[in-house]
């Protein structure tokens, strides 16, 4: 039994998913609930794999990422600069500091009727909403990642020559980095699932818009296809994310020790 | 006044934290250090003598008192005083060649010279092989010879070290040890030593300036020249054992100062 | 006395922008019908107050959350715990923690809404959802993060196993097991609001939509600065409580 559970624990993902795919099969198939409420893996795979082929999926994909990916740089972009200047300018410090330590616990998708009554119904109200999401993690991370670089590097480069803005963008950010790219590497699903609620509250085109379509015509293998289909593609940008982390911060401790 | 020749005129300096009363971590202290000449800082901890290395090294502003190197009062930092730390402060996310490099781009050095320069010190540390290592893989030693090499890169005329080896262990100390007395050898500079560690500073230092607990003040200062003899040669010689002894009695007492300061 | 006074100046940003928010839209410098003065808000917040409609929506939202979380906190207690001391159990659920965890939860309103139909139901089938993985993951890495030595003191003083779970393992493992309902708490707002923006029928997320689309933008942003006053309000409460039963920590 312990060496089960020990098993349990260290083996890779996929034989998980295997196993519990397999369960949903077995589970579908005994009709213990009708194919309407949950509608057998193979039935949900056939659709997925029907919807690709025919291009509507690909197209709702891409609208979505395509959102998200901008809501998610703004984010960045914003995020980094607000977080590193609360840490070197005090004014910027008092004024943010109760914003951000507000902002971070609240429902921030109650502000989504506000964002459709400022920038309308279109891309730039969902795009805004997901940065507005999305940049509270950079932002953290990124200020605490700015004070926790050691004065000692700062100081050594300043012996060296080096100028005021060489020390911020030679020293501080690559210093900065990892801490900074695991803030990132938060905000990016946030960003994925903001924008996709978005789409589902207001309709339209993209994966949430699809689904609840599909939910409205009671297509019940189309909405699980669509959930399968964000299950794929936000686990893809997980990944991506790793990966990219991997080549950026390849001199990093933890992953020279691998 | 040579031409760098460092003089400390009644400098003080007061701590101020975030949170809690500003300390006095420095009381009047005046110093001069020869040009060419090795000084060690020595006292116990929280004495200040990292903060008076980094007053002369221009990290911290001078409030109270002069600093000046060779007439010129210190106003910040500058490439003819190197730093070098106890936590050796290499840029982790480049190479070792990329670390010792910085320097020469800084002072914008043609790129021929650059890379012959950089070539050069990783030889000069032993270092040959590891140009393209990045500080992570590296053992402390190892680290700190990078780091002594980046900072000589540049050749400052004044030399910096905050507890250089205080990281190290007991073996490789010794050997920095003499690592560093052929590089002074070579080329040679001022050199201004923080430690806490009284064989260090007779066997490395021709001055040792004994700190008191803080607020940190020049209590005395102790000839170890030698005659002009270096090496492992003094070591084993009875002029040391007493030099070590006399230094010893005069920081313990500071030490338990110290100590009591921070229960 | 000093509190106040560093509380005042850490939120004086707030009250910098409270009095922006009210000159601006006066002056004309934003167009007053997309950003109402505050003193309008404040003036549409007492309004709803006193027409029933805040109390009414305020309500169902309380109600529905209170049941998802509770239910939540609950199960993915006891699923956590049984997870970290029980062997069997740890088998059958582990693969289905991994897989789901990184899937978010608010992608699965939509199947809420198939199986349970537009009501209540969904609404909490949502929010648990969303709060019962973080609590049994905290409820997991608790319980195996007791020390091996005060369940082995526990069992050798005669306890039985399950007495041991109640009297040390739970104990043992608050820590994290309250940290994950603080995660748990958070998410628990945002999926209750995010079915009530999309089920509709009641709630502050029904509120705060139906005024936008109906025109009444002071009555919706009041309902948003409700609904944010709420959910920070909460997480402070909770860090307090939190706070407060782990202070035998020091």
């Amino acid at each position: 039994m312990a060496g089960l559970s020990a098993l349990a624990r260290t083996l890779p993902r996929w034989i998980s998913i295997l196993a519990l795919l397999a369960a949903w099969q077995g589970f579908a198939e005994a009709h213990v609930v009708s194919a309407f409420l949950l509608p057998a893996f193979s039935t949900v795979a056939l659709r997925l794999y029907h919807d690709v082929l025919s291009g509507d999926l690909v197209w709702a994909v891409a609208l979505t990422l395509y959102r998200a990916f901008v809501g998610f740089v703004l984010a960045g972009c914003f995020g980094i600069a607000i977080g590193i200047m609360i840490a070197r300018v005090s004014l910027a410090r008092w004024f943010f500091d109760p914003l951000v330590s507000i902002g971070l616990p609240m429902p921030k998708i109650a502000f989504l009727p506000v964002f459709i009554l400022w920038f309308g119904v279109f891309d730039s109200s969902k795009i805004l909403m997901t940065a507005f999401s999305a940049i509270f993690p950079v932002i953290v991370a990124a200020w605490a990642a700015a004070e926790g670089v050691e004065s000692v590097l700062l100081w050594s480069a300043l012996s060296l020559g080096a100028g005021r803005r060489q020390l911020l963008w030679e020293i501080a950010l690559p210093a900065a980095l990892p801490q900074i790219f695991t803030g990132l590497q938060v905000a990016m699903p946030i960003a994925l699932i903001v924008e996709i609620v978005c789409e589902m509250a207001m309709g339209g085109e993209g994966l949430g818009g699809s689904i609840m379509t599909e939910m409205r015509f009671a297509d019940s293998p189309g909405v699980f296809s669509g959930i399968l289909a964000i299950a794929i593609v936000g686990a893809g940008l997980v990944r991506a994310m790793e990966l990219l982390r991997r080549r950026l911060l390849v001199w990093h401790p933890e992953a020279l020790a691998s | 006044m040579t031409a760098t020749g460092i003089s400390f005129r009644q400098v003080s300096h007061t701590y101020r934290p975030p949170r809690g009363g500003a300390v006095l971590a420095l009381e009047n202290v005046s110093l001069e250090v020869r040009e060419r000449e090795f000084l060690a800082l020595l006292g116990p901890s929280g004495c200040g003598k990292s903060t008076l290395l980094y007053l002369l090294g221009g990290f911290l502003p001078v409030e109270t008192g002069k600093i000046t190197v060779g007439g010129e009062l210190v106003t910040g930092p500058g490439p003819d005083r190197g730093i070098v730390f106890q936590n050796f402060a290499l840029y982790p996310w480049k190479t070792v060649r990329q670390n010792i490099l910085y320097g020469l781009e800084k002072q914008r050095l043609p790129r021929p010279e650059r890379e012959r320069r950089t070539q050069e010190l990783i030889e000069l540390v032993h270092l040959k092989g590891f140009e393209n290592s990045f500080p992570a893989q590296l053992s402390g030693g190892m680290k700190q010879r990078v780091a002594i090499a980046r900072t000589l890169a540049i050749d400052p005329a004044i030399l910096l070290m905050d507890e250089p080896f205080g990281a190290l262990d007991a073996q490789t100390r010794a050997l920095m040890h003499e690592e560093l007395l052929a590089i002074i050898r070579r080329a040679p500079k001022t050199v201004v030593f923080v430690t806490h560690d009284v064989r260090e500073a007779v066997y490395l230092a021709d001055r040792v300036a004994v700190m008191s607990a803080r607020p940190g003040r020049i209590k005395e200062i102790v000839d170890t020249s030698f005659g002009g003899r270096r090496g492992a040669e003094i070591a084993s010689t009875p002029e040391f054992a007493e030099k070590v002894d006399h230094l010893w009695s005069l920081v313990r007492n500071e030490a338990i100062r110290a100590q009591e300061q921070r229960e | 006395m000093i509190v106040m006074k560093t509380l005042l100046i850490r939120y004086s940003p707030l009250l910098l922008l409270a009095a922006a928010w009210e000159v601006a839209p006066r002056l004309g410098i934003i167009d007053p019908e997309t950003l109402p003065p505050l003193s309008a808000v404040a003036r549409a917040w007492f309004r709803l107050l006193r027409d029933g409609d805040l109390a009414v929506n305020g309500l169902s939202s309380l109600q529905n959350l209170a049941v998802g979380l509770a239910l939540g906190i609950v199960i993915g207690v006891v699923l956590g715990i049984s997870m970290a001391w029980y062997r069997p159990v740890e088998v059958l659920i582990n693969p289905l923690v991994r897989v789901l965890y990184p899937l978010p939860r608010s992608a699965l309103i939509p199947v809420m809404i198939l199986w349970f139909g537009l009501g209540a139901a969904s609404k909490i089938a949502a929010v648990f959802l969303g709060c019962l993985l973080p609590v049994v993951i905290g409820a997991y890495n608790g319980a195996r993060g007791v020390e091996q030595v005060l369940v082995w003191s526990a069992l050798a003083a005669g306890a039985k196993r399950r007495q041991v779970l109640w009297d040390v393992v739970l104990p043992a493992a608050m820590p994290e097991i309250l940290a994950g309902i603080r995660n748990a708490l958070a998410l628990s707002f945002i999926l209750l609001i995010a079915a009530e923006l999309l089920i509709s029928q009641h709630g502050m997320g029904y509120l705060i939509s139906s005024f936008g689309e109906g025109g009444a933008y002071d009555a919706m942003f009041a309902g948003v600065f409700t609904v944010s006053a709420v959910g920070f309000l909460a997480d402070r409460a909770y860090l307090l409580l939190m706070g407060w039963a782990l202070r035998w920590r020091g």
